[in-house]
């Protein structure tokens, strides 16, 4: 084992002043490989000098959650034996369109460092980065690119089919392949052809969301009759009945996701939906398939599934076009659901159906469906009743994250009493309807948070009069847990930001928006926050800007991308989208990066202070 | 001081400007479009529209929540490094470079000429002697700029992968013919995948 010869070297090296050594150097060699969660790495490498070169050299995985808080080389200086990499770079807005798209992030640095000194590195996760056609090659070529299993390119941009080309050319021990939401300039369909041509141990191939058009149908069942172990797969759009080769050549499938069902002809109607299901019947799932997502399926293709929903885990219906009533349809078949994504058109009667049928719900992800009410169902809101039935009837509950049209303070009682194993709880009030039943929340919130003891991640996104002061010092008070929030339009004044920064024991990272909060309590917030390393906020009551000094210290990097005007040019209009300024801040071992785009400052006080 | 396409009466001195409306967005809007902002990045076209929405007259009594509390009531400029990012206007012919304007809790950068960036520094040291000329001396949230009140102004963002998708399918419906035709139909598969 590798650890074994890296604890060899430890005592070869450590002739002076080590003490006894013998005993225990053999407690390390056992009990080391079962050490890997990140916290319990962090506090042995925190008891002595040894236990900290122990942990160094055998540490396996570092995820470095902002790509600016360190350094390639401080990286392989201390974990020169790393065999997996987690990168983050743009904040978590970008998902949303709020970030600059040359905002930062970018690869190259820890791809040339990979090549350099990690000549192990197994498993590769950008999030949110710049990749360029030039990284991939580099990576490909380097010594990491013939043991390379894992390469994830979540969320990222700047590369071209060209750049996979070269990976599927090299990395012939690519397992999983992850490319997710990615913006990639497509050139051709030759990479995925590479890919399976050369590889027979691929297991997870991912180009779902992304616009790859040009890929071949014929090269995706080449490549499931040469990995036999094929587990996952997700595509771009590509019509079902193209893909009646390749369901049957992947044979091991157990997630499928992606696939395209064109739009049935003329009115619907009887006739429609038998030639609609007439014109897919020849597709056969394979035998292991539980994990299911298919784009733009409709009412017409809805049976297609129902031989399979019974053993179906995990179901995607985010890009499906079923109104309320297929919904309910569909999920009371799914008996051992635990997965579920969806828009908010699964309506309350969706969210009764599953509380009734689908008891072993886990995660729950309900997202915002058009504004226009012609393009989705009438009875496609959640509020307080879907919400309550759910809590009662799911109580596994661990994710929950749900766009809600209405909501009550008995429904987020209802989930502090019932869903005991929550982890993660994001609740967003959508700003169509005028009146809400029941705001403000402060009491429901409160009960939330002391019911659901496990809470890591909450999101609370309201609007002005959603939550007082008060219940925001609700939330520094009974979050003891929590490490990651999102708070919108929540509070009514400095006070209530300042009570609230006085708890919340463990949040790492916050982010705001549309907060009423000045300069000086964001500051103030900033600097009692005991965990905090991240601070990302958008909108703010902008009194003095000076008082952002009041956060200045050493090792804080402070950002701002101030509010911007874009004209975006449609095909008919200009559209004017407004950003308002941001503010991000964090923790970082190496000062103010170098690489910052027109758009994003630094905060430098010298400047400010002249 | 003329009015030209690049002046700007940042500090409200023109008189002609009346007291600021309480703005709709949309009427914030239009006044915009009138202005005709035309880059997506920050420009110096972008805070004309600062002008439209009101005076900001410096109030010595000190009732104005945004006044800063040292006695120099408007600390000067600071000036970014030029040397770090010195770029050329092609269209100008002359050397420009990015100036930070830190103003009300607003941060704003603008590509100006040496001498563009003497006139402003001017006009800022001119208006910290004047004596507080506006009568409207009660400064509410109305009267922050329009940069200013995005604060308070913006919708839920969506995520894109959501945007995207409800585009496309707003797309295919647009696609079907609105009165049947049963022959016809759209193959996505054989335009996608060949």
């Amino acid at each position: 084992m590798k650890e074994q010869k890296s604890i060899k070297l430890i005592r070869c090296g450590s002739s002076s002043g080590m003490g006894s050594g013998g005993a225990d150097e053999t407690v390390w060699e056992c009990v080391i490989p079962y050490v890997q969660d990140p916290r319990d790495r962090d506090a042995v490498s925190l008891v002595c000098k040894r236990w900290y070169q122990i942990d160094a050299l055998t540490r396996k995985h570092v995820t470095i959650a902002l790509c600016y808080t360190a350094t390639p080389e401080r990286l392989s200086r201390r974990f020169p034996h790393l065999e997996s990499l987690k990168l983050k770079g743009k904040p978590r807005a970008a998902m949303f369109n709020l970030i600059p798209e040359d905002w930062g992030g970018y690869v190259t640095s820890w791809v040339e460092e990979i090549d350099k000194s990690f000549c192990r590195m197994k498993a590769l996760h950008f999030r949110r980065m710049i990749v360029i056609d030039a990284d991939l090659e580099m990576l490909a070529k380097s010594p990491a690119g013939k043991v390379l299993e894992v390469l994830k390119l979540d969320k990222c941009s700047g590369f071209s089919t060209d750049g996979l080309l070269i990976i599927g050319r090299l990395c012939r021990n690519l397992k999983t392949l992850f490319m997710e939401e990615s913006t990639i300039v497509e050139k051709d369909g030759e990479w995925l052809h590479e890919l399976a041509l050369n590889n027979t141990v691929l297991e997870n191939v991912n180009f779902y969301m992304t616009d790859l058009t040009k890929v071949r149908s014929t090269d995706l069942e080449l490549m499931a009759k040469n990995c036999p172990s094929l587990t996952s797969v997700k595509i771009s759009d590509c019509d079902i009945s193209d893909l009646i080769g390749f369901f049957k050549a992947a044979n091991a499938l157990e997630e499928f996701g992606g696939g395209s069902f064109n739009e049935p002809p003329g009115q619907i109607g009887e006739g429609v939906f038998n030639e609609q299901l007439g014109r897919y019947s020849a597709v056969s799932f394979p035998p292991r398939l539980c994990c299911l997502g298919l784009t733009y399926l409709g009412k017409a293709e809805m049976p297609l599934i129902f031989p399979i929903a019974a053993r179906l885990k995990k179901l995607d219906l985010l890009y499906a076009l079923l109104d309320t009533a297929g919904h309910c349809d569909l999920l009371q078949r799914c008996l051992n659901l635990e997965i579920l994504e969806t828009r908010n058109v699964i309506g309350d009667r969706g969210l009764e159906v599953l509380a009734q049928f689908c008891k072993k719900m886990k995660r729950l992800r309900i997202e915002r469906g058009a504004d226009e009410q012609e393009m989705e169902d009438v009875e496609g809101i959640v509020s307080q009743r879907g919400l309550i039935a759910l809590a009662q009837g799911c109580l596994d509950l661990e994710y929950l994250a749900v766009y809600v049209s209405d909501i009550t303070n008995e429904a987020l009682e209802c989930i502090g009493r019932y869903s005991k194993n929550m982890c993660d709880f994001r609740l967003v009030l959508l700003d169509r309807e005028e009146t809400i039943t029941d705001l403000p929340l402060d009491n429901g919130v409160r009960s939330l948070l002391i019911g659901c003891e496990k809470l890591r991640r909450f999101a609370l996104y309201l609007r002005p009069g959603g939550l007082t002061d008060l219940g925001l010092s609700y939330i520094g008070r009974y979050s003891p847990k929590v490490r990651w929030m999102l708070l919108g339009y929540v509070g009514e004044s400095d006070d209530g930001l300042l009570v609230f920064s006085k708890g919340c024991p463990s949040l790492q990272k916050l982010e705001m928006r549309g907060c009423c909060f000045s300069e000086r309590a964001l500051a103030m917030a900033a600097m009692q926050l005991t965990s905090l390393r991240y601070l990302w906020v958008q909108g703010y009551r902008s009194v003095n800007r000076l008082d952002l000094l009041k956060m200045v210290r050493p090792n804080w990097n402070i950002e701002l991308i101030p509010a911007r005007r874009v004209y975006v040019q449609d095909a008919n209009e200009q559209v004017i989208f407004d950003h308002p300024a941001h503010i991000l801040a964090y923790y970082s071992l190496v000062g103010q990066r170098t690489d910052f785009p027109t758009t994003v400052m630094p905060l430098d006080p010298n400047a400010l202070l002249n | 001081m003329s009015r030209s396409a690049m002046e700007l009466d940042f500090f409200g001195m023109e008189k002609k400007l009346s007291p600021p409306p309480k703005p709709s967005s949309f009427e914030r809007r239009r006044s915009f479009r009138d202005i005709q902002g035309v880059v997506s990045k920050i420009n110096p076209e972008v805070l004309k529209t600062v002008i439209a929405n009101g005076s900001f007259g410096l109030n010595k009594s000190g009732s104005v929540p945004c006044t800063p509390k040292e006695d120099t009531a408007f600390p000067s400029l600071p000036l970014h490094d030029s040397t770090v990012r010195q770029n050329c206007d092609p269209k100008k012919g002359t050397e420009t470079a990015p100036m930070t304007i830190f103003y009300n809790g607003m941060v704003a950068v603008f590509d100006v000429s040496p001498d563009k960036a003497q006139d402003i520094l001017l006009l800022a040291e001119e208006e910290v002697k004047k004596p507080a000329e506006s009568s409207d001396s009660k400064v509410t949230s109305d009267q922050k700029n329009i940069l200013g009140t995005l604060n308070g102004d913006f919708p839920i963002a969506r995520r894109q992968s959501l945007q995207r998708f409800l585009e496309k399918r707003k797309e295919r419906s647009n696609m079907v013919e609105p009165y049947g035709c049963p022959n016809k139909h759209f193959n996505f598969g054989h335009m996608i995948f060949s």
